[in-house]
């Protein structure tokens, strides 16, 4: 069996990391935690839990979160992330894109041709 | 910073984490701390069994890679050495050639040199003073100590001249003082930013 080059799946993954982080809060605002676990558990998306937290912290500087600090009735306060307008806009674009994207390489990986 | 007590093993983790983040600007390194000790204090508590929590820290991956995935978007610009980082290891090797002035000179602009951090420069300049040129004089000094006396007629008796021991010593120097400056100047050339 060939093994596929482990650095292209990384990449692949660390391209699109950031945009499921962007689409869990899409709807609610989370906390790091939550965020964490929740990509964790999905299929070989995130291989190291604690690289996701710089990933948080870049994409807080870029604009595309913002935090707010919240009581929590278990413990300190929690650092919660939601999307800015920006992010918004960043993850529709990215949806539209990725279909496109997903499409094509999947025709392509199951029939070898683009009908 | 929360004061949850922690499983030793979490805090031991923290530590190492708090060692490997220094490089980073001190604000990204304080939200770093206060997400991973929030992660920690969110995945495990006090009494966990040893094995459980080393399953946490796994997943949760080594401090140093953390770190690392924290610095792309720092603009660390290590653009490598330009013609003034060169002439500086030039200097520092060569230089001291020109009656060591031209070596004194390459120290003075290392430590000027923002390209540089304090243990490069350090390196720079202890490894070695004088660069190759050291080399050559020690050489001419080593080779001199051999001191020969030939009394009325009888045959000359030497001393201080290369027993093994001497010999081994020397050619052990001399490879320092060669090789030495050598890796100095790539390690500068490869840390220059």
């Amino acid at each position: 069996m060939v093994a596929i080059g482990d650095g292209v799946i990384s990449q692949l993954r660390r391209g699109v990391l950031e945009f499921c982080v962007l689409a869990l809060l899409r709807d609610d605002e989370r906390y790091g935690f939550e965020i964490v676990r929740t990509l964790s558990e999905a299929d070989g998306l995130v291989t190291t839990e604690g690289t996701v937290y710089p990933l948080l912290a870049r994409l807080r500087k870029e604009g595309v979160v913002e935090t707010t600090w919240r009581e929590s009735s278990s413990g300190p306060p929690r650092r919660y992330y939601r999307l800015t307008p920006t992010g918004r806009s960043l993850l529709n674009a990215f949806a539209a894109e990725w279909v496109r994207f997903r499409d094509s390489v999947d025709t392509l990986l199951e029939t070898g041709a683009l009908t | 910073m929360t004061t949850t007590t922690l499983h030793p093993l979490a805090t031991d983790y923290l530590d190492r984490l708090e060692r490997a983040a220094h490089r980073l600007p001190r604000g990204d390194r304080r939200e770093l701390l206060e997400e991973i000790t929030a992660h920690l204090s969110e995945a495990t508590h006090p009494g966990m069994s040893d094995a459980e929590m080393l399953t946490v820290l796994d997943r949760l991956g080594d401090p140093e890679d953390i770190v690392e995935a924290q610095r792309p978007d720092q603009p660390v610009a290590r653009r490598g050495p330009g013609a003034v980082e060169w002439l500086t290891i030039l200097l520092l090797l060569f230089g001291g050639f020109l009656v060591y002035v031209g070596w004194i000179a390459g120290a003075v602009m290392l430590w000027g040199s923002r390209a540089w951090g304090v243990r490069e420069k350090l390196i720079g300049t202890l490894i070695v003073p004088g660069g190759l040129a050291t080399a050559l004089v020690s050489t001419l000094v080593l080779g001199t100590t051999q001191n020969c006396v030939s009394s009325f007629g009888g045959p000359e008796r030497c001393t201080g001249g290369p027993s093994s021991v001497h010999a081994i010593i020397t050619v052990a120097v001399f490879a320092f003082l060669v090789i030495g400056p050598l890796c100095s100047a790539v390690y500068l050339a490869r840390r220059a930013r």
